[in-house]
Parts: C-alpha cells; structure tokens; sequence
C-alpha cells in the first residue's frame, strides 16, 4: 500500500512541475515538440531511478556510518555527474539506437535540480532502499506526463495570435499554471485510503 | 465559422468532425444555439434561487462580454463580441458559482476567462482549457470560502450542504428525492442543479446537430456505471447510480462543458475517449478525491489530452499505413 | 570604477538571470510564498555566486581546461554546503521553509553560468561584482514575485498586515497556479516595457 501511495503521490498528487516546482529549465526548455519531450522523459526516468537507488545506498552505507551528512549535497551532486556520465557510456556501448534518442538528453540531465531534488527528498522523507526507487520513478514518471502533455498543447500554440509581448516564456509559465490548476483535481486524492 | 472550425484541427491533417457544420452555421449562429439550449436552466435557477441569481447571470455576461471587448480593442484585435462566445463563457461562469457569492467574485471570474484563458492564448479557438471552467477552478482555490462547503438551499434563505457532499459524508443532512434532485430543488451551484432543464437544453442541441450525442452519452454512461460498481458501501455494484446521475454538475459539465468546440476532439472516437475519461476521473475525485464533486476537473484535466485523443483517433488516410497527426 | 559599475547593475537589470535570462526558475517560483522566504534565498544565493566567482576567478589560471567543469561544481557545492549550515543556524525556521531549495543552489543554472561565461575568464575583483550583480538581481526578482504573491495571497508584507482586513486573500496566489501565472504576466509586463517579443 506505502508503494501505491508513493506512486499516486509522485505521478499526481505532489508531481514535481504542477505541485513541487522541479526540473522548470528542461520542462520549459525541452518541450517544443512531443517527440523530443518524450525522449528527455525517458532520459529522466531512466537517471533519476538509478541516481535514487544509488544516491540511498551512498547515503546509507558511506555518510551516515561516517557520520558525514554535512557533506550531502556535494557527494550527491558528484555521484549524480558521474552517474550520468558512465549512463551515457553503457548506453553508447550497449545500444548506439538508444543512445541516438537519449545521448543528447543525458548531458543536460545533470543539472536538472528533479535528479537531485528527488536524492535528497527521498533522505529527507526517510525512504527505505525499495521506497527510494519506487519514488524515483514516479517522480520522474510524473514530470514525463507533464512536459508530454506540455508539449503537445504548446504544440497546438505554433499558430495562435498570441499578444507579442506573451509570446516566449510568459505564454509558457502562463500555461504551466492553467496546468496545475487542472491538477488541482488530484488533491486530496485517496486521502484517508492511502495516505 | 469553416475556417474558425478548421483552426481547432490544425496540422497536416483536416480531420473532418462530426456533426458537420454546414456552410450557414456561423459561430454566432452556434453560440445562440447554446444560450437558447441554457435559458431553462437559466429560468429554474431564478425560480429556486430568487432574482440574485438573474444579477450574477447578467454580471457574469457583462464583465466577459466587456473584457472581450476591451483586451481585443489593446491587443488591436478585430472585436468579436457579436459571436456570442464571450457571452456563453460568462453564463456559464455565473452557473458555476453559487448564489451567495459575493458579485466580484463573477466579476473576477469572468476576467480571468476571458482575458487570461481564451485571449492570452489568441482568442476563440486557441485555449487548451475551457475558459468557464478554468475560472471556476481558480476561483475555489482562491476564495474556497465560497465555492465549497454549503450552498444556498432552494426557495430558501439559508444554506445547506449538497447532496454530493452529504453523500460523501464530508456534510451532515438528509439525501433528498429523486424527484427533488431531477427538477433542481436542492443545494447547488446556479446553472447545475436542475437535471430536467439541463437535459432538456441539452437534447435541443443534440438534436440542433450543436453538439455530438458521443460526449455526453459516453460520460454520464461512464459515471453511472462506475458510481453503480464502486459507489456503494456494501461491496461492488451496489452503488446508486442513478444518484450519481442526477446530483451535481454532471448534467451541466457533460451537455455543456465537455462539449466546447475549442476544447474537446474533433474526432467521433477521440469524443467517446473524451467522454469516458471525463467520467472515470469524475467517480475518482467524487468517491475518493478531496473534493465532494468532480465534474469541472474531469473536464479540464481532458482538455489536456485532447491533443492526445486526436493523433490516436484520426481516420486513416487511405492508402497510408499509419495516420499521423 | 565606471566597468565595475557597469558590470553590477548588468546583473541587476539589462541580464537579470531571472526577469530578463528567466533561467534557474524552481526557486523563484518554489519560495515566494512570502517576502521572507525569498528574501532569505537571496541572501544564501547572494553569498554562494559571489564566493564560488571569487574562488573559480582565483583558480582560473591553475585549473586545467578538461576538469573544469567538475572543479567548478565542487567549488559551488561546498559553498552551497556552508549556506545550508549557516542558514540553519540563523534562520532555522526559515530553512526550514525553504527545505531542498538551499542545496538545490548548487544545480542552480545560474551559479555554473557565471563560473563558466565570467569568472573563468575575468579577474577577481570583476568576477566577485559580477556574482554579487547577478545575485541581488536574483534577490530582487524573488522579493518583487514575493510582495506580488504575499500581499494578494495573504494581505501581508513580510508578515505585515498591509491590506485592510476587509480584503479576503486570494489563497490561489501563494499556490502553484498563482506562482506561475504571476510569473507568465509579470515577464509579460516586462517585454512591453522594454519593446522585447519572444517567438511562439
């Protein structure tokens, strides 16, 4: 029950554009197009489940028997780089296919503040190993749905007379929150069942 | 109206929707349509709940019709007010709010339809969510105070809980008739409350070829099952689904929300996906959501797949293996 | 004195990372609920860009070209570090609040945007202007998103009841929906202040 209110959480409840406000600059930034969302989202989904898992088992075994957690944020942020790095080397080697769709992806990935946010929630929300990654992919299946979507609708916008001061940013951020104002519908969802 | 329609389908593909506008049915001539297809609604509001809800009604089509008009007029823009459209977004706000509310909260209201959901966007055709809805939403997270809990009770000057939130146990009091929920004679918002007038405004326009059977069927069809399977408390399928039916915006939300033009499929199926997924998502929030009603999130949080719904129902072009939108 | 100048009031106003640059939003947008949560922010991002510019500056001419970048980020993540620690200890409230947003700090585009396009290049004294321009810039935008959201959301001003008590607070502006419509208009205001469009 505890993984499908993580889950709902993540995807829904509390996802991390409409609710948390994490992973703004790729959300803005990489969703003129549903083809190219879509495979920044499967480059995020596929990071922030290793980085979670990863990022818990540093934690667990390497800051907290040493009693280093006040050097969290830089060894999280080292091990996140370096993950991604060695992710985009196993997947050129492994699947050149794979790495054509995701490989210019992965670079911008590093400093995508829902890979971190996601490490340092799951110390802060004291999930164990399982919970770790469970959210982790939620989460990130979350900020997939939302910049999927996100495009697809921007995608509608090529044509419209927008006012030409609104056009760019503003019309975005603008619709972002129309957004989350249909997200609100998910509130208090399973509340009292789940949570 | 034919090149205002082709605009909602635009990209490689013209799909072709159904019903199919014939050459005389102007915008205006459609948005009549509608406010003609509203009055009873419009008339039972005023009946159960007294001449404030003419004042809200006319308040809530002033301040659309007058922002229209004043955002078209900065941005240079050809006005557009005579097609009506402005006008139906304004009803339709002032049915979404209940009768005590204060009058800027339509005022309010209806400037953020207009200005900030429709003409930021680029006026009629370009908002991705309903304006009318879109206001109400961001109405209740404003001011909660007078979008949830109590409403006005019918020819009445006090306040009482909704069926739907004495149902769903978040309110104390007495579930009315039947009869009292299918002629509008209980608490509610302004334009939701009555089933008979909204279903009778809402055959007119299937049977005008205003709006396409497909939506409204397919999601009170959908709620009903599902409120029938999940709704009860003694296992499954014992649910009342005729309650379901009856209580609420349903009736409203699936005759005349779920049905905009702008803002729902052009495709037969992609109507029916749109019409089943308003429903899945109404049962969801009414049986297990935070909120007692789920009818005008449904709706929104459909618009945002409509692109979706369409790439996946276009008709093949014949002779393509695969359609693409 | 007139470049130094010059190079301060670039971050403030013609750059502004957030206004004008609009990058590094999760902040901005995450932490304006009230004037005091972004004006803290401020301070914490005041304190890391120019101390990691200084730094980034005094090392540019011993850092090889290749290992650059993970310098930098261990450089902005300590700095980072020592602004979660102190904050905590002076504001612990307040961080509280603030939650993953302070180390969020050190993925904040900004912060690698300086070491990279300005401090790598400049010298000290430049680079430190440079950081402290584009942090109170940073800061003002957050304060002036914040007094917006707080006044409307709460009827207060850092806590200071500024609205008569008549006003009934639109609960929606300290929500997400409020935060990112504020945002869109506010940028939106701006461009038509200063004759600038954007492309669809």
């Amino acid at each position: 029950m505890q993984y499908l209110a993580i889950i709902i959480g993540g995807v829904l409840v509390n996802n991390y554009i409409f609710s948390r406000f994490l992973g703004l600059c790729p959300f803005w930034g990489v969703s003129k197009q549903v083809e190219t969302a879509t495979g920044m989202s499967m480059a995020v989904v596929f990071v922030m489940v290793i980085a979670s898992a990863v990022t818990w088992i540093v934690n667990k075994y390497l800051l907290v028997s040493f009693g280093l957690q006040y050097m969290q944020t830089i060894v999280f942020i080292l091990v996140i780089a370096a993950l991604v790095q060695l992710v985009e080397m196993v997947i050129l080697k492994v699947s050149p296919v794979l790495y054509q769709a995701l490989g210019i992806y992965l670079p911008l990935i590093t400093t995508n503040c829902a890979v971190l946010g996601v490490a340092l929630l799951n110390i802060s929300e004291d999930y164990g190993f399982l919970e770790s990654i469970v959210n982790g992919a939620a989460s990130a299946i979350g900020w997939s749905l939302a910049i999927i979507l996100f495009a697809s609708i921007r995608e509608r916008w090529a044509f419209a007379d927008i006012p030409p001061s609104m056009r760019g940013f503003p019309i975005a951020i603008v619709a972002t929150g129309l957004m989350s104002i249909a997200f609100f519908g998910f509130q208090g969802l399973f509340r009292g069942i789940l949570f | 109206m034919a090149d205002k329609n082709i605009l909602l389908s635009e990209g490689e593909l013209l799909v072709s929707s159904s019903p199919h506008i014939r050459a005389e049915e102007t915008v205006d001539w459609l948005m009549w349509q509608v406010v003609i297809a509203l009055l009873p609604a419009a008339i039972s509001s005023v009946y159960f709940f007294g001449f404030r809800s003419l004042f809200l009604m006319v308040l809530g089509v002033a301040t659309a019709v007058l922002t229209e008009a004043a955002v078209e007029k900065a941005l240079g823009k050809e006005i557009t007010i005579k097609d009506g459209s402005a006008a139906v977004t304004g009803l339709l706000l002032a049915f979404n709010v209940p009768a005590n509310a204060p009058w800027w909260l339509v005022v309010l209201g209806a400037i953020f339809a207009i200005a900030v959901v429709k003409q930021t966007f680029g006026g009629l055709g370009y908002n991705f969510v309903n304006p009318a809805l879109t206001a109400r939403a961001f109405l209740l997270a404003a001011w909660p105070q007078y979008l949830a809990g109590n409403f006005p009770l019918p020819l009445d000057t006090i306040t009482g809980a909704t069926p739907l939130a004495i149902l769903d146990g978040t309110a104390a009091g007495t579930l009315p008739s039947y009869l009292d929920l299918f002629l509008g004679n209980v608490g509610g918002v302004l334009g939701e409350t009555s089933a008979l007038a909204l279903l009778v405004g809402g055959l007119y326009l299937i049977w005008q070829k205003v709006i396409d059977w497909r939506t409204p069927v397919a999601f009170i069809g959908t709620v009903a099952v599902l409120s029938w399977a999940f709704g009860g408390n003694g296992g499954l399928f014992t649910g009342d689904p005729l309650y379901h039916v009856l209580a609420g915006g349903l009736m409203l939300g699936a005759f005349f929300m779920a049905t905009d033009y702008v803002t729902s499929p052009v495709t037969p199926k992609g109507r029916l996906g749109f019409g089943v997924g308003c429903g899945i998502i109404t049962v969801l929030i009414r049986l297990w959501g935070g909120y007692p009603e789920g009818v005008s999130y449904s709706i929104l949080l459909m618009n945002l797949l409509v692109p979706f719904l369409e790439r996946w129902t276009v008709p093949r072009v014949y002779g393509t293996k695969s359609a693409q939108a | 004195m007139k470049k130094l100048w010059n190079i301060f009031f670039n971050g403030i106003i013609n750059e502004n990372p957030t206004l004008r640059l609009v990058i590094g939003m999760c902040a901005p947008l995450a932490v304006t609920t009230t004037v005091a949560n972004g004006f803290w922010m401020g301070v914490a991002v005041i304190f890391v860009l120019t101390a990691s510019n200084i730094l980034i500056s005094a090392l540019r001419k011993i850092v090889p070209d290749q290992i650059r970048i993970p310098i930098f980020v261990v450089v902005i993540a300590t700095f980072t570090t020592v602004a979660d620690l102190s904050l905590k200890a002076i504001q612990p409230d307040i961080h509280a609040k603030l939650g993953v947003f302070v180390p969020l700090i050190v993925v904040n585009c900004i912060i690698l945007a300086r070491a990279e396009a300005f401090a790598s290049k400049n010298n000290v004294l430049d680079s430190a202007v440079d950081g402290m321009g584009m942090a109170i810039g940073f800061t003002l935008a957050l304060i002036l998103l914040a007094t917006i959201r707080e006044v409307l959301g709460n009827g207060t001003w850092w806590g200071i009841r500024v609205l008569p008590a008549g006003f009934e607070p639109a609960i929606v502006m300290i929500l997400p929906p409020g935060a990112f419509v504020c945002l869109g208009y506010l940028l939106g205001g701006l461009n038509l202040l200063t004759g600038k469009t954007g492309e669809n």
